[in-house]
């Protein structure tokens, strides 16, 4: 072997993983405060029954409308149900709605993207105007308009924002797809013969998850908005299940009365989930796209 | 530029037509048969078929749809199963409520956010800001219906002189001091998501248009650094906002869903929600459908004054 006619490769220290962690987070702090709420509110979630200290639905009338204290520290509700054990539970159906119908959306919106940006034509023409139909609507109006044509029922819910934000990723997909479609490696799959399902599967799809890496953590604060908006409305699940926006609105009625703390656990419970949801979600933008560092 | 306008007509043809077969259909797979819904407490089979008859309901459903949208096209909406008013009766009723809410909201949202859009641009890392910064962020996760109850628990509870009532709408021909005192919490709640956006979006557009090049020419040439930022930056950074105002709108209609029916006040988004849980589905199908002729036509007539204002966009067939 010729050492002189090839480059020399300098052999660079291996960091060991803390020093690459530290670095990490020196440079992406957003997107570690963002994380940790996030996966605290997941690890919520997942250990509702270990970490809520009371039986979410049970009945106590002797401690009815109870201010926070040591025993209680959110309060308790009218029919003395412990208002932070309602809020940690209801903390899985607000994520799992959230989660469920941002799959949903993505999903059918990827699908549809690349299948439009990929195959163009009448078949783009034609599914990209469902799309702005889609789009024509108000999200939440669209939302609301499908769940109280289904019922209202948890599942509806999920469906309903899951076809509200099909819209953001096909035109996203579409548009992606579009600009990777005519480069060259493309063209080689192509030229080697691959089918055109392998080409947008293994060849476009990697090459566009960055954009929608952001897509669905961002549209994912939106699903926990609008669940919460829903069952606000009576249209997500149905008491006496634990849901933070129908405990919101269930709280209205001791308004007059300042149990303040009815309403407060529950709404702070859905600003931190949607917040965090937010805060990654934009600082992933800010790491994935450098084009957007510079702005805001 | 009457070409660019014609051609988004005739674009908004398809997906008009495609939002009716939504709406339509929508209805179509509710639970529960329209004409006993209809008939109420009517429990005479002959009476109900009547009703089926007289509804269209025994026809096949693509000729519903045809009949309905005839119907639609004429300004018809049907009736309320409830109250057997006319639909676009009870809308018409409670649009202006709406509006008033919804133009107060927007006019709120972009008064704010340009005042303080643009200090916290001119001053940029101040304490307006970082103000500035904590709106945008906490304003966009910030449930509407959560920050009305604050509101309401503040202004009119907790705070002595109950400054604001917790709820309720006079029309503005009755008491203009009373109403304009009922809307400000309403208002308020209903404008800040838009705010939030509105504000980062002048603050980044006024951001960006501050390290162009004619901005160093301005500054150069001695201009006073007033008239920079209102003739020079402010007049291209407000380009984005104009087309952002128009995304406002949708925002706005489906904020009012909620916000109407937190503080009781009296529009069409609080007519659609009270309708549902008694599956008066003409009145659902009605509001959602002119939420949505609404939303379609402030994003054309938006587009349209985005052209007129930027005279970089061309109304050639390339410009889509």
């Amino acid at each position: 072997m010729s050492g002189a006619t090839l480059p020399v490769v300098l052999r660079v220290p291996r960091a060991n993983r803390g020093t690459a962690i530290r670095y990490f987070a020196r440079r992406n702090p957003r997107m570690i405060v963002g994380g940790a709420m996030v996966v605290a509110w997941l690890l919520i979630a997942l250990l509702a029954p270990v970490v809520a200290p009371y039986d979410p639905i049970k009945v106590t009338v002797g401690d009815a409308l109870r201010s926070p204290s040591l025993a209680h520290l959110l309060g308790t509700d009218d029919l003395g149900r412990d208002v932070l054990s309602r809020v940690i539970w209801g903390s899985r159906i607000s994520l799992s709605v959230g989660l469920i119908s941002v799959g949903i959306g993505f999903f059918v919106g990827v699908s549809v993207g690349l299948a439009a940006g990929y195959l163009g034509g009448k078949f783009d023409l034609f599914v990209m105007r469902g799309v702005d139909a889609l789009l024509a609507f108000p999200a939440l109006v669209l939302a609301i308009a499908i769940t109280a044509a289904l019922g209202p029922q948890i599942q509806n819910a999920m469906i309903a924002i899951g076809i509200v934000a099909i819209p953001a990723y096909a035109r996203l997909t579409r548009g992606q797809t579009l600009a990777i479609r005519s480069r060259d490696f493309i063209l080689a799959a192509r030229t080697v013969g691959c089918t055109p399902l392998r080409i947008v599967t293994r060849h476009v799809f990697p090459n566009i998850t960055n954009a929608l890496i952001v897509q669905a953590t961002l549209s994912t604060a939106f699903a926990i908005l609008a669940e919460a908006a829903l069952s606000f409305l009576g249209l997500g699940p149905q008491p006496p299940d634990p849901s933070w926006g129908q405990d919101v609105a269930y709280s209205t009625r001791y308004l007059a009365n300042m149990k303040w703390w009815m309403s407060v656990g529950p709404g702070l419970a859905i600003f931190s989930a949607v917040f965090a949801f937010n805060f990654l979600g934009d600082a992933l933008r800010d790491a994935l796209d450098p084009r957007l560092r510079r702005s805001g | 530029m009457i070409r660019y306008i014609l051609r988004r007509l005739v674009l908004m043809v398809p997906v008009a037509f495609l939002v009716t077969i939504g709406v339509f259909v929508l209805v179509r797979i509710s639970p529960g048969d329209p004409a006993l819904t209809f008939a109420g407490e009517e429990r005479d089979p002959a009476a109900i078929a009547a009703i089926r008859e007289e509804m269209g309901l025994n026809q096949p459903v693509p000729v519903q749809y045809v009949v309905w949208l005839a119907h639609v096209a004429q300004g018809d909406l049907g009736r309320s199963f409830q109250t057997h008013q006319r639909v676009l009766e009870a809308v018409t009723e409670r649009l202006p409520a709406t509006l008033e809410l919804g133009l107060a909201a927007l006019f709120f949202s972009v008064t704010v956010a340009l005042v303080v859009g643009i200090l916290s641009a001119v001053k940029r890392n101040s304490i307006v800001d970082l103000l500035s910064t904590s709106i945008t962020l906490a304003g966009v996760s910030f449930p509407g219906f959560f920050l009305g109850i604050v509101l309401i628990l503040l202004f009119a509870y907790v705070i002595p002189g109950h400054i604001f009532p917790p709820g309720g709408y006079v029309p503005l021909a009755q008491d203009v001091g009373d109403n304009l005192r009922r809307l400000v919490l309403p208002a308020i709640t209903l404008a800040t998501a838009s705010l939030a956006v509105n504000l980062r979006q002048v603050r980044s557009s006024l951001l960006d248009v501050f390290g162009l090049d004619y901005m160093r020419t301005a500054r150069g040439k001695g201009l006073h650094e007033r008239t920079v930022i209102t003739r020079h930056a402010l007049k291209n950074a407000l380009i984005p906002v104009v087309t952002l105002i128009g995304i406002q709108v949708g925002a706005i209609i489906e904020g009012a869903f909620i916000t109407e029916q937190i503080f009781f006040w009296p529009g069409i988004g609080r007519l659609a929600v009270q309708a549902i849980p008694s599956g008066d589905y003409p009145v659902v199908q009605g509001v959602v459908l002119v939420s949505a002729f609404s939303y379609m036509f402030t994003t054309l007539v938006v587009d349209v004054l985005y052209a007129w204002f930027d005279p970089r966009i061309s109304y050639g067939p390339a410009s889509a």
